[in-house]
């Protein structure tokens, strides 16, 4: 393509606009058209599409993301809105709520930690820590999260997209090898650990599954957010 | 329009987390504040009015769409963190595999305890 023409189209944002919304849908149907493999997540082809058009286009990534923007201020009541689905849920916390009470402060603060422990031993920086430190967060949230404690969100997205594909494997090796057939602990371990691709892999087992996933998953979106942040500024890493 | 309706709705509470953020100097997002007010909001009311939940549905089912521009941007950096991947890697990878394992041995020793009770 001729650059001047490039050059037009780039200068309105409805140009990444469009783009992003073609490489999602696509994504979305080449996705059912594999037979929804759990390794090979709709957002991971949809990503890989969008990266290789704006590398055959010559496409400098920072220009993308200016026009992108128009798309990702949606993300802030987008994830207000998640509070609906979070009231909905709360029939099934008063259900469960002491074990779940004593679970998910551990469950989530461990997530966090033993990936921080592991990357400050082999000598991570910290802007890589603070990247990876939502790892297991949901990514409307996490990118707040990360924003605050000054990591880089492509990085996060990476390690999002990372820690859920593999989230699923360990899952059903785990819960074979403890001999756990509940598939409400199964839900909410997916959820917790896994965010939104664990829980949609539990709305695969069955709708209960899926309903303790998507518990798990704003749980630990929670009460990450809230302490992450606070735990950070206290130890001074982040300084 | 009650989508319309609903998502004014939503603006309106991320608006409000940006007041309280402001005043309260707490670290966390707005988004993450206007979600928690407006599940308590929900709470209060008992029910979820259909001008939120119209709004709130698609936008749920558009977050994958939402996060994209952000997740395009790993293979852009992949030069730039070159010698820093395994590190990330294994750190990601054993992580995640050690608190799979703790969550679901916490939660059967957890709900069998419950449930033996």
């Amino acid at each position: 393509m001729p650059a001047s023409v490039l050059s037009t189209l780039t200068s309105t944002p409805l140009f990444s606009v469009g783009l992003t919304l073609a490489a999602f849908l696509l994504g979305n149907s080449l996705f059912k058209r594999f037979g929804k493999p759990s390794w090979l997540p709709a957002i991971l082809i949809a990503a890989l599409l969008l990266a290789g058009t704006l590398a055959l286009l010559g496409l400098p990534y920072t220009t993308y993301q200016q026009g992108a923007n128009w798309l990702t201020i949606l993300l802030g009541p987008a994830t207000v809105a998640l509070g609906m689905p979070l009231y909905q849920q709360l029939p099934h916390i008063r259900e469960l709520w002491r074990p779940l009470a004593i679970c998910l402060p551990i469950a989530a603060t461990l997530a966090a930690c033993y990936a921080l422990w592991i990357a400050w031993l082999m000598g991570s920086p910290t802007p890589i820590l603070a990247s990876i430190a939502a790892k297991s967060v949901t990514a409307p949230i996490a990118m707040g999260i990360t924003e605050q404690l000054g990591g880089t969100i492509p990085l996060l997205m990476g390690s999002l997209l990372i820690t859920g594909v593999a989230t699923i494997p360990f899952v059903s090796l785990t819960a074979r090898l403890l001999n756990i057939d509940d598939e409400r602990l199964i839900g909410f371990a997916l959820g917790l650990n896994g965010h939104a691709i664990g829980t949609v892999r539990a709305f695969d087992i069955s709708p209960t599954a899926g309903a303790f996933a998507s518990l798990g998953m704003s749980l630990t979106g929670i009460f990450t957010a809230l302490l992450l942040p606070l735990a950070w500024r206290l130890i001074g890493v982040g300084s | 329009m009650p989508a319309l309706n609903g998502l004014l709705w939503l603006i309106s509470f991320w608006l409000l987390g940006e007041v309280v953020i402001h005043f309260s100097g707490l670290p966390v997002s707005s988004g993450v504040v206007g979600m928690l007010l407006l599940c308590a909001t929900l709470v209060v009311m008992g029910r979820v009015p259909t001008s939120i939940a119209a709004a709130a549905q698609p936008l749920i089912a558009l977050l994958a769409m939402l996060i994209m521009p952000g997740v395009v941007g790993v293979f852009f950096i992949l030069d730039e963190m070159a010698g820093q991947w395994v590190a990330i890697f294994t750190a990601l990878l054993l992580g995640t595999l050690l608190s799979v394992i703790t969550t679901l041995w916490l939660l059967k020793r957890l709900i069998g305890q419950a449930n033996a009770r």
